[in-house]
């Protein structure tokens, strides 16, 4: 019953709105907005497993690749700077600066380093990816509580012991939080990467798509797009759940 | 076993200096057992952090066998102020108390034999796959007691325990802490503002001024070792010696407004 109702809650707002579309769509003759029911006759016809071994694959690994890169070098970064006071105060104003970058800007620039196959979109993917994940690792390092900091001095935990049992864990809740953000930032970069110079990837199959006036293919792949990102927001919260178990189920006796 | 030459410590907060305190000499002997008062604000916590080795002193040494402290000495258990802020809460009940265990080289089953020993010494025998916050706030600090139990050390440092506690749990873990101290041999240093407290738990009463700290007092609590909280607390002895305990801090609390 409660599980039917969850069900209800999460599927109730997407329904409405692609039966509004479809709907609204139905007797369109536009060009440029196709029926609903046209783009998703297109679907099943575009994305066959040619095309998802050619394009949807080669996305997901790089994108795959460039966000792990990123959890690694954010985490290991993060952890470093966050437990250096002197790093931290040196980094802090280049660290500002680099947020405030947006991340696609930097696509030219990296295409100049990495030229343009799976280097330079998996480049242009942790470039944006790294930053919500070091400033949050920072962030949830440094609000480490001082108490728990003592505690773990006091009994003489060495430095290893108290980053992993203490640091890590006193600061997990804002690194997951870092790299939800990440995720949203690497699909969104995964796509544009692919839009410059490539020969793959779901990015690249929009364009052309577009390019050659096939405009219900092209849609379909936006709808694709869509579900993937839902698709990886749902992963990311089941991680999230495994991860957090302890922070989610304090919060709910707190609240 | 526990030493404080001189001990003085200054903050500096935006350029000016706070004297937290001036100077403090006292001495602990093994297996005794020590609670230090002082009014709020007089620098009880920052006199346990020095004797814990977690802050330096601006003056004077803190010794633990003779040997000055410069960081954490080793045989050395701390029980904060704050429980809910020195459990980790992403361990359950056993990972807490195990933790620090696991630097000092024993065999897992030693570990968790050493766990459930100090957990059932606390009264908490067999909640060790419990999450602190799914503790009450006595059976919390209790972890935290079972916690530097486990860790058999021979010197134990507590700052106000059980400030956050009710009167009903309090009385209880005092009677826990004299138990322990009665069973383990450990010396205890126990720093409460609580003047009842003082006088029913320790030996030896140290009253501190308020800042700049200097030592306003030490009192000799001669109340035998079976203590009782209704008999002990109604006896005239514990009578005198808490108005002894509350002139003193009546005392150093003008001292220090002046
Ligand atoms: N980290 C710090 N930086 C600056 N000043 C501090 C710091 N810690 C404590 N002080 C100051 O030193 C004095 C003593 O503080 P401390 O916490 O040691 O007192 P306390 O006796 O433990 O107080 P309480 O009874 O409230 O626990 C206070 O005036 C406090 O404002
Ligand atoms: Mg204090």
């Amino acid at each position: 019953m409660n599980l039917l109702r969850r069900a209800l809650a999460l599927t109730a707002l997407p329904a409405i709105l692609l039966g509004a579309w479809w709907i609204a769509s139905d007797g369109s003759t536009s060009f440029y907005f196709p029926p609903l029911r046209e783009i998703l006759a297109e679907f099943g016809e575009t994305w066959t497993a040619d095309r998802w071994a050619a394009d949807v694959l080669p996305s997901v690994a790089r994108l795959g690749a460039g966000y792990g890169a990123s959890c690694l070098l954010g985490v290991g970064l993060g952890l470093l700077i966050g437990r250096t006071t002197w790093l931290m105060h040196l980094a802090e104003p280049v660290l500002e600066f680099a947020r405030a970058v947006p991340p696609p800007v930097l696509v030219p620039v990296i295409m100049l380093f990495a030229g343009i196959g799976d280097t330079m979109k998996t480049a242009v993917i942790v470039s944006g990816c790294v930053w919500p994940i070091l400033l949050n690792t920072i962030a949830g390092v440094r609000s480490a509580d001082a108490v728990q900091l003592d505690t773990a001095a006091a009994f003489g935990l060495g430095r290893t012991r108290t980053l992993v049992s203490v640091v890590v864990p006193a600061a997990s809740p804002r690194i997951v939080t870092g790299m939800r953000q990440a995720l949203a930032v690497g699909v969104i970069l995964m796509v544009i990467s692919e839009m410059f110079a490539a020969q793959s990837g779901l990015g690249f199959a929009i364009v052309q798509f577009q390019r050659s006036y096939a405009i219900p293919a092209m849609w379909s792949g936006i709808l694709l797009l869509g579900c993937l990102g839902v698709a990886l927001a749902a992963l990311f919260t089941l991680f999230d759940r495994a991860v957090l178990h302890w922070y989610h189920r304090m919060r709910e006796r707190s609240a | 076993m526990l030493e404080a030459d001189g001990i003085g410590k200054d903050y500096r907060v935006d350029g000016a200096v706070n004297t937290a305190i001036d100077s403090l000499t006292f001495q602990v002997a093994e297996g005794e057992l020590v609670c230090i008062v002082g009014p709020s604000g007089c620098g009880k916590t920052t006199l346990l952090r020095i004797c814990a080795g977690l802050l330096a002193p601006t003056r004077g040494v803190a010794k633990v066998d003779g040997r000055e402290v410069d960081g954490p000495p080793a045989d050395t258990a701390v029980v904060f102020q704050e429980y809910g802020r020195s459990l980790f809460p992403w361990m359950r009940v056993g990972a807490n108390v195990d933790l620090p265990l696991r630097r000092l080289g024993l065999t897992r089953a030693e570990r968790r034999e050493r766990v459930a020993e100090a957990l059932g010494l606390v009264d908490l025998a067999g909640r060790e796959r419990a999450w602190p916050w799914q503790l009450s706030g006595g059976m919390q600090q209790r972890v935290a007691i079972a916690r530097a139990v486990a860790y058999r050390p021979r010197l134990l440092l507590m700052d106000e325990p059980f400030a956050a506690v009710d009167a009903q749990t309090r009385a209880e873990l005092e009677d826990l802490i004299r138990d322990l101290w009665h069973r383990l041999g450990v010396t205890v240093v126990f720093i409460t503002h609580d003047i009842d407290e003082s006088v029913y738990l320790g030996q030896r009463v140290l009253v501190l001024s308020s800042s700049p700290t200097r030592m306003q007092a030490e009192i000799h609590i001669g109340l035998g070792e079976d203590r009782d909280q209704l008999a002990t607390r109604s006896s005239p002895e514990f009578a005198k010696l808490r108005g002894a305990v509350w002139k003193e801090i009546q005392a150093a609390k003008k001292g220090g407004g002046e």
